[in-house]
C-alpha cells in the first residue's frame, strides 16, 4: 500500500535523512547562526550596522596570526570551565558553580607567591593548589546533594556568591600586593607561563587547557571509572544492573569539575601579561563570568572535550573579535553584544532537534501560503460577481 | 461456567460503538493490533481476553481516545467517531479505567473527581462533588473516603476512586483494563456486582482480562485477541473455559506449520536429555522466597525451587504475577524479605549485582532497553556493561583495553551474528532482535555457571528468537544451569526440563512440562484455574 | 541598637523581600504546573532595565508594565520551547540568563554610562512617607498576593488543573486538560510577577540599573520555592527571612566600626539560603513531572 508523495516532500525528507546523521555538530552550527542572526537583528534595530559589526568581529577574530592567538588566549580558560560543566552533565548532574570554583583556583593559584620553588615545579604547584582548591569548592555541593538532597543548581550558584565576596575579601586584604594594594601579589617570575606568541596574551598555559581537555577525554572514554560516570549518567537504571554505584561516580565527577575549574582561575593569573596577579578593587574582572561563558562553550561543543576544544576557539573568537568591533568604525558596536549573542546561541541550543524545526515551518508556509491563496482567489470571485 | 445466564432483550441489534478493521502500527514497526472488528453492544458486559501483547489494551486504547489507530475506524450509530484526546472520547460517553491509574496521588477522591467535571474558573465545589460522591457510593456499592489523598489509599481503594471517577460522568461505555489484578477476592465479588448492576441499566462494559475465571463468571460475551488478531467472537454461555484457553494460547494448525517446524524440534520427547543430578541443592537455590513490589505490597509469595546444571527450569505465566521481583531478587536488583536463595552455595539475598556477576550468573533482562543497554552507548561499550572491571577489559589505572575489548565485541558479533555497521554503532540503531543478541553474547561470554534469562524473546522476529532458544540450548547441554523466565508458554513448554507456572507470587506447579497436561489445563493454571494445591 | 534601627532594619527588609517574594510566589506557579525556570535571574535584569525605560518614556506606572510585559514575553518564549517543543529547561534557562546579561550591560552602554544608570527621581514610582522613612505601596501588593495565590491553588478548578498537570498529567490529560496550553499559561504569570519584581527593583526601590541589578535574587527566590515546598506563604516568609538578611548586610556595612568584613556580611544571605535549603529539604516534596515535558504516549 504504497502512497506516491509529491516530489517536493520527497526531497525533503530526503535531505532531513541525511542532516540527522550529522546532527549534533550541524545543531550547533545552525544554532550559532540563529545566534548571530539574533545579534544582527538587534544590533539592526539599535541603528548599528549588522555586516560592519560582523566584519570586524571575524576579522578581529581569525583576520591574521596575532588575531588567532588572540581568540586562542581568550578561548583557553573556557575550555577549562566547559569542561566542568560537561563532566557534570555525562554524570547526569548540573553544575553550574564553575565561576565560583574557577575564582578559589585563581586564589589559590596566587599563593605560591610564599614559597620559593624552583622553575617547573612551582607551576605545577600552583596548578595543583588551584585544582584542589575547585575540587574542595564543588565537594560541598556535592556532598549536600549526596547527603541532603540539596539540588545542586542552587546551592552551585549560592557557592558562586560566596566565592565572589570571599574571594573579593581575600583579594583585597589578605593576599593583596602591599605595594600596589589595587591588585594581589603577582605570581612569582619561577611561576609564570611565558608567552607563546609575543605581544599576544596567548601562553603555554593553552597546552595546560588543552592537555587537561585530552586527559578529561582520556577519562571519561578510555578508563573504566569514566565508563561507570557516563553509564550512570546516562541509564542509572542499567548502571545499577551493571553493577555500578551511582553515588560514588557523581562524587567523582563533581571532583573532576571542580578540578577543572580551579585549572581555568590558575591559568588566568598564572598566564596573563602584564601583572600575573588578580585585580581587585573592582571585583576580579579577568575571572569574571568565566564560568558563564564556558557553559555556553560546553553546550554548543555538545559536552564532548574536542567540541570543546572547537567552541572555545569560536567563543574566544567571538571576544577577541569583540575587542576589535568595539573601536571599529564610526558607530561601533559595544562588546557586551557579544554576550547577546552567546545566550541566544544557547537558547537556540535548548530547542531539540531545531532542525525538524525547518522543514516543519516550511510546510506551515506553504500551507499558509496555499491558503491565502484560496482566501484571495475567492475575494476576487466575490468581487467579480 | 455458563451459570451467568444472560438474556439478550430484544432490541434487535443496536449496538454502542462499532470498531471496524482496527489495526495499529506502532512507529517502531510493531503491529499491535490487525485488522480487529468488535461490536459493542449495550446492556452487556463484553470479556476481552488475551495474552500479554495480544492487543487487548491497544484496542481499548484506541476506543477511549488515547491513540489513533493506524488503519480502520471506529463508528457509532450516527456515524463515523475519531477522537483526539481522552476527554473527547468521555464526553460522548466512554470512559476507561486504566490498568495504571490515572489518578493524582496527591489529591483526595474528591479532588480527582472534581478535576474531570466542567471547567469554570471558579471556586472548588467540593462540598457538592462530595455530595455527588456519596450518591454514587450508595448506589454503587464502592466505598471510598474522600479525603485521603489517594497515595494513602489501599491500591483497592485506589481503583474504586478509578471506577467512581469514570462512573461521575455518566458514561455509556465502560472499559475496565484488568481490574482484578489488584484486588481481594471479595473486593472482585463487589465490583462483578456493580458491573452486572450497571449492565443491568444497559450501560456496556468491556472487561479486558487474561484470567479465565473471571469470564466465565461475570461476562456475557466473549472476544479473544492472540498477537493483534481476533480468534473469537462467542457468548459465554456457548463456550467452555477449556475451549476460551485454546484460543488464548493458540494450537498448532496445519497453516502454522512453517513456525511449528522450527518448534518440533525442540520438543522433550525429540531431545536427548543428559541425565541431570539432582541431588542435593542446586546451583541456584531458593526456599519460601518472600520478595515485595515497589509499593508494598508481597509480590512473590515464598516460592522454592532448585536450578541444576544442565537442565532449564522455566517459570511461565501471565507478565505481573511476581517474576520480575523473583528475578530481581536473585539477581542483586532487590533484595528478598525472607527465606533463602543461594547460588552455588553462597547467600545472595541483598548482594550487589557485581559480586553476583563475580559468583557466575549471566541475567538476561526483560527489558533490554531499560536495564540490559545503555542505548546511546556503542556496542562494545554495551558489551562490558557489568563486566568492564574485570582484568580482561581492565588494564592498571582502570584504563579500559581497547583492543581486547574490541576484539571481544567482534567475537560477539561473529559468533551471534548481530547484524551493525560496526563494534562502535550505537546499540539504538541496532534492531531488538540484534540488540537482544548482543545481550545475551555478553552475558554469555561471562561463562557462567547459570543464566537467568527474562523474557529472553520477547518482541523478538522468529529467527532471532529461535537463535537465542538455541543459544540457551546449547550452554544448556554444556552443563549450565538455566531460569527462563518466560510469558510466551510454548517457549517455556518446548524448551524446560522442569517448569512452574506463577500465579500471584506462588508457584502454581513444579513439574516436567509433559506432566502439566494437555495445552487447556495448562491455559487453565495460567489462569489461576485448578490446582488449588500449590507448592 | 536602637529601637529605631530595628525599624528602619525591618523597613529595608520589607523593600528587600519584594522582589523575592513576587518572584517566587510566581515560581510557586510555574513549578506547580512542572516547569523549572532558572532563568528567573535574567528576567530580572530584563524587566529591571526595560522598566526604567519605560517609567522614563511614560512615568512609573508605565515602568511598572512594560516591566510586567517583559516578564510574560521571556517566559512566553521560555514555556513554548519547554513545552510544545519539549525543550530542555535547564539550557532555557541558562540561555536566558546569558542573554539578559549580555543585553542589559549592551543597553546601558547605550544610554551612556556603562554599568549603571540612574533612573531620574520622576520616574520613581511615588513612595509613602512615613515617620520612619518611606516604603513603597508594591510592599503591599507583595505582601498580599502569596494569600491570594494560596487560596487560588487550594480554593479554585484552575488551581487543581495546575496541580494535575505538574503532578500526573496523564491524568489531566485524561480528564480533557490541556498541558501545555496551562503550563504555558502558568509559566507567563510567573513571568508577568519576576517582571514586576524587576520593574520594582530599578523603578520603585534602588532608582538605578546596573549591570547586576539582580544580584542573585532570580537564585535566591528559587531556593524560597525550594523551602516552600510550592506552599506561597511559606515562600513568602522564605523571601522576608533572605530580605532580612540583606538589609542586615547592608545595615552592617553602613556601621561606623564593623564588626565583620564587609564582604562576609554580603555572603551572609548566600550562606543562609543554603542553610535554609538544606534544612528544608527533609520535608519537601515536588511535583513528579517538575522538569518533565508531556508526551501522549
Amino acid at each position: 500500500m504504497t502512497e506516491t508523495r509529491p516530489i517536493e516532500s520527497r526531497l525533503l525528507r530526503g535531505v532531513h535523512r541525511t542532516l540527522t546523521g550529522l546532527h549534533p555538530a550541524l545543531e550547533s552550527l545552525i544554532a550559532a547562526l540563529v545566534g548571530l542572526l539574533v545579534g544582527a537583528i538587534l544590533m539592526y534595530i539599535w541603528g548599528f550596522d549588522p555586516w560592519k559589526a560582523y566584519y570586524a568581529l571575524i576579522r578581529g577574530a581569525y583576520g591574521g596570526s596575532y588575531e588567532w592567538a588572540s581568540s586562542i588566549a581568550r578561548g583557553t580558560p573556557l575550555i577549562l570551565t566547559a569542561l566542568t560543566f560537561s563532566i557534570c552533565l555525562r554524570a547526569g548532574m548540573f553544575n553550574i558553580g564553575a565561576e565560583g570554583q574557577m575564582y578559589m583556583g585563581g586564589i589559590a593559584s596566587v599563593l605560591i607567591a610564599y614559597f620559593v620553588l624552583p622553575r617547573g615545579l612551582h607551576h605545577i604547584v600552583g596548578l595543583i593548589l588551584a585544582g584542589i582548591a575547585g575540587a574542595v569548592w564543588s565537594l560541598v555541593p556535592a556532598f549536600l546533594k549526596l547527603t541532603r538532597g540539596v539540588h545542586e543548581v542552587i546551592s552551585t550558584i549560592m557557592f558562586n556568591w560566596i566565592a565572589r565576596w570571599l574571594g573579593l575579601y581575600l583579594t583585597i586584604f589578605v593576599i593583596v600586593d602591599p605595594i600596589r594594594n589595587e591588585k594581589t601579589l603577582s605570581i612569582p617570575l619561577s611561576a609564570r607561563f611565558p608567552l607563546l606568541v609575543r605581544g599576544t596574551d596567548l601562553s603555554y598555559t593553552v597546552f595546560v587547557a588543552v592537555a587537561f581537555a585530552l586527559l578529561v577525554y582520556f577519562l571519561l572514554w578510555r578508563t573504566a571509572m569514566g565508563y561507570e560516570v557516563r553509564a550512570a549518567g546516562l541509564n542509572p537504571t542499567a548502571a545499577r544492573y551493571g553493577g555500578i554505584h551511582n553515588r560514588r561516580t557523581m562524587f567523582l565527577a563533581f571532583i573532576l569539575g571542580g578540578i577543572s575549574a580551579g585549572l581555568a582561575g590558575a591559568i588566568i593569573v598564572m598566564g596573563q601579561p602584564p601583572t600575573y596577579a588578580i585585580l581587585g578593587g573592582g571585583g576580579m574582572p579577568q575571572l569574571m563570568n568565566i564560568g558563564f561563558d564556558g557553559m555556553a562553550v560546553a553546550m554548543v561543543g555538545r559536552n564532548h572535550p574536542i567540541g570543546i576544544l572547537v567552541a572555545a576557539l569560536f567563543f574566544g573568537g567571538l571576544n577577541a573579535g569583540g575587542r576589535v568591533m568595539q573601536f571599529y568604525g564610526s558607530n561601533p558596536v559595544p562588546l557586551e553584544m557579544v554576550r547577546v549573542v552567546m545566550g541566544a546561541i544557547v537558547l537556540a541550543m535548548s530547542i531539540p532537534e531545531l532542525i525538524r524545526l525547518f522543514p516543519m515551518i516550511r510546510k506551515r508556509g506553504e500551507e499558509l501560503i496555499r491558503l491565502l491563496r484560496r482566501v484571495g482567489r475567492r475575494g476576487e470571485e466575490r468581487k467579480a460577481s | 461456567m455458563g451459570d451467568t445466564v444472560t438474556e439478550q432483550p430484544a432490541r434487535g441489534k443496536s449496538y454502542v460503538l462499532r470498531a471496524e478493521r482496527i489495526t495499529k502500527i506502532y512507529s517502531d514497526g510493531t503491529a499491535a493490533l490487525k485488522e480487529a472488528t468488535v461490536e459493542i453492544r449495550p446492556y452487556q458486559i463484553l470479556g476481552l481476553l488475551g495474552e500479554n501483547g495480544a492487543g487487548k489494551t491497544t484496542l481499548t486504547k484506541i476506543l477511549s481516545g488515547l491513540l489513533p489507530p493506524t488503519h480502520g475506524r471506529v463508528i457509532s450509530p450516527k456515524g463515523p467517531v475519531r477522537f483526539t484526546s481522552p476527554r473527547e472520547a468521555l464526553d460522548f460517553g466512554i470512559g476507561m479505567v486504566h490498568q495504571h491509574f490515572a489518578l493524582v496521588g496527591t489529591f483526595t477522591a474528591a479532588e480527582n473527581v472534581a478535576l474531570s467535571h466542567e471547567r469554570p474558573f471558579s471556586q472548588l465545589q467540593l462540598a457538592k462533588t462530595r455530595e455527588r460522591l456519596a450518591a454514587l457510593m450508595e448506589e454503587s456499592g464502592l466505598h471510598v473516603p474522600l479525603d485521603v489523598p489517594i497515595e494513602k489509599l489501599a491500591v483497592g481503594e485506589q481503583q474504586r476512586v478509578e471506577i467512581l471517577k469514570v462512573l461521575s460522568r455518566d458514561v455509556n461505555l465502560l472499559i475496565l483494563d484488568e481490574p482484578t489484578s489488584v484486588l481481594t477476592p471479595l473486593e472482585v465479588d463487589v465490583l462483578f456486582s456493580l458491573l452486572e448492576r450497571l449492565r443491568d441499566e444497559g450501560k456496556s462494559i468491556i472487561l479486558i482480562t487474561h484470567k479465565l475465571k473471571e469470564v466465565g463468571s461475570v461476562t456475557d460475551r466473549v472476544v479473544v485477541l492472540r498477537q493483534g488478531e481476533m480468534v473469537g467472537d462467542v457468548r459465554t454461555a456457548e463456550v467452555t473455559s477449556q475451549k476460551l484457553a485454546r484460543l488464548m494460547v493458540g494450537e498448532a494448525l496445519d497453516e502454522e506449520v512453517d513456525a511449528v517446524e522450527l518448534r518440533d524440534e525442540e520438543l522433550p520427547s525429540t531431545r536427548r536429555r543428559a541425565e541431570v543430578d539432582r541431588s542435593g541443592a542446586g546451583v541456584l537455590h531458593v526456599e519460601n522466597l518472600v520478595v515485595r513490589g515497589n509499593t508494598g505490597e508481597t509480590a512473590v509469595d515464598g516460592v522454592t525451587f532448585d536450578v541444576y546444571g544442565g537442565e532449564i527450569f522455566g517459570i511461565a505465566g501471565v507478565e505481573g504475577n511476581g517474576q520480575s521481583e523473583l528475578v530481581e531478587a536473585l539477581t542483586g536488583l532487590r533484595t528478598a524479605v525472607s527465606g533463602v536463595a543461594t547460588i552455588k552455595g553462597t547467600d545472595v539475598i541483598g548482594m550487589d549485582p557485581n559480586r553476583i556477576y563475580r559468583l557466575g550468573v549471566a541475567h538476561i533482562p526483560e527489558d533490554r532497553w531499560v536495564l540490559g543497554l545503555v542505548l546511546p552507548f556503542t556496542l562494545a561499550e554495551n558489551a562490558i556493561l557489568g563486566i568492564h572491571r574485570w582484568e580482561r577489559f581492565r588494564g592498571p589505572l582502570s584504563v579500559l583495553r581497547r583492543g581486547r575489548i574490541t576484539k571481544h565485541v567482534r567475537e560477539l558479533m561473529d559468533r551471534f551474528d548481530i547484524q551493525a555497521t560496526g563494534p562502535n554503532a550505537p546499540a539504538k540503531s541496532l534492531s531488538g532482535g540484534n540488540q537482544q543478541k548482543l545481550i545475551v553474547g555478553r552475558e554469555l561470554a561471562k561463562d557462567p555457571a547459570i543464566i537467568v534469562a527474562s523474557q529472553p524473546t520477547r518482541g523478538l522476529d522468529i529467527g532471532a528468537a529461535h537463535y537465542i532458544r538455541q543459544t540457551l540450548q546449547e550452554m544448556c547441554d554444556r552443563g549450565r544451569a538455566i531460569l527462563l523466565v518466560s510469558a510466551d508458554l510454548d517457549e517455556v513448554l518446548a524448551h524446560a526440563d522442569r517448569m512452574a507456572i506463577m500465579y500471584e507470587g506462588k508457584f502454581m506447579e513444579v513439574c516436567a512440562p509433559s506432566d502439566l497436561g494437555d495445552r487447556e489445563r495448562i491455559g487453565m493454571l495460567m489462569g489461576g484455574v485448578g490446582c488449588e494445591e500449590m507448592s | 541598637m536602637s529601637a529605631s534601627d530595628i525599624l528602619q532594619l525591618l523597613r529595608i527588609a520589607l523593600h528587600a523581600m519584594v522582589p523575592l517574594a513576587l518572584t517566587a510566589v510566581g515560581e510557586v506557579v510555574g513549578e506547580t504546573a512542572g516547569l523549572f525556570n532558572i532563568g528567573l535571574e535574567g528576567i530580572l535584569l530584563l524587566s529591571a532595565f526595560a522598566g526604567a525605560l519605560g517609567a522614563e518614556a511614560g512615568g512609573p506606572l508605565v515602568g511598572l508594565i512594560v516591566g510586567m510585559g517583559v516578564g510574560a514575553a521571556v517566559s512566553l518564549v521560555f514555556a513554548v520551547i519547554n513545552t510544545y517543543w519539549k525543550g530542555t529547561q535547564m539550557v532555557t534557562g541558562i540561555g536566558i540568563n546569558l542573554f539578559a546579561m549580555g543585553f542589559v550591560a549592551f543597553g546601558l552602554i547605550q544610554l551612556g554610562a556603562p554599568g549603571f544608570h540612574d533612573v531620574p527621581k520622576a520616574a520613581e514610582v511615588i513612595k509613602w512617607r512615613t515617620g520612619v522613612g518611606s516604603f513603597s505601596p508594591i510592599i503591599l501588593v507583595a505582601l498580599i498576593l502569596p494569600f491570594f495565590i494560596f487560596w487560588f491553588l487550594r480554593r479554585t478548578r484552575a488551581g487543581l488543573m495546575l496541580k494535575a498537570a505538574g503532578e500526573m498529567p496523564e491524568a489531566a490529560d485524561v480528564a480533557g486538560i490541556n498541558i501545555n496550553g496551562i503550563r504555558v499559561v502558568a509559566a507567563m504569570f510567573g513571568g508577568v510577577l519576576a517582571g514586576l519584581a524587576g520593574a520594582y527593583m530599578s523603578v520603585a526601590w534602588m532608582g538605578v540599573v546596573t549591570k547586576d541589578l539582580s544580584a542573585g535574587r532570580g537564585f535566591i527566590s528559587l531556593a524560597c520555592v525550594v523551602f516552600s515546598g510550592l506552599n506561597p506563604l511559606l515562600a513568602l516568609l522564605a523571601a522576608f527571612i533572605f530580605g532580612f538578611f540583606q538589609a542586615l548586610a547592608e545595615w552592617v556595612k553602613t556601621l561606623p566600626a564593623k564588626p565583620i568584613p564587609g564582604e562576609f556580611v554580603s555572603m551572609l544571605p548566600y550562606i543562609v539560603t543554603l542553610l535554609v535549603v538544606s534544612g528544608a529539604i527533609g520535608r519537601v516534596r515536588f511535583p513528579k513531572a517538575l522538569g518533565v515535558p508531556y508526551k501522549r504516549e
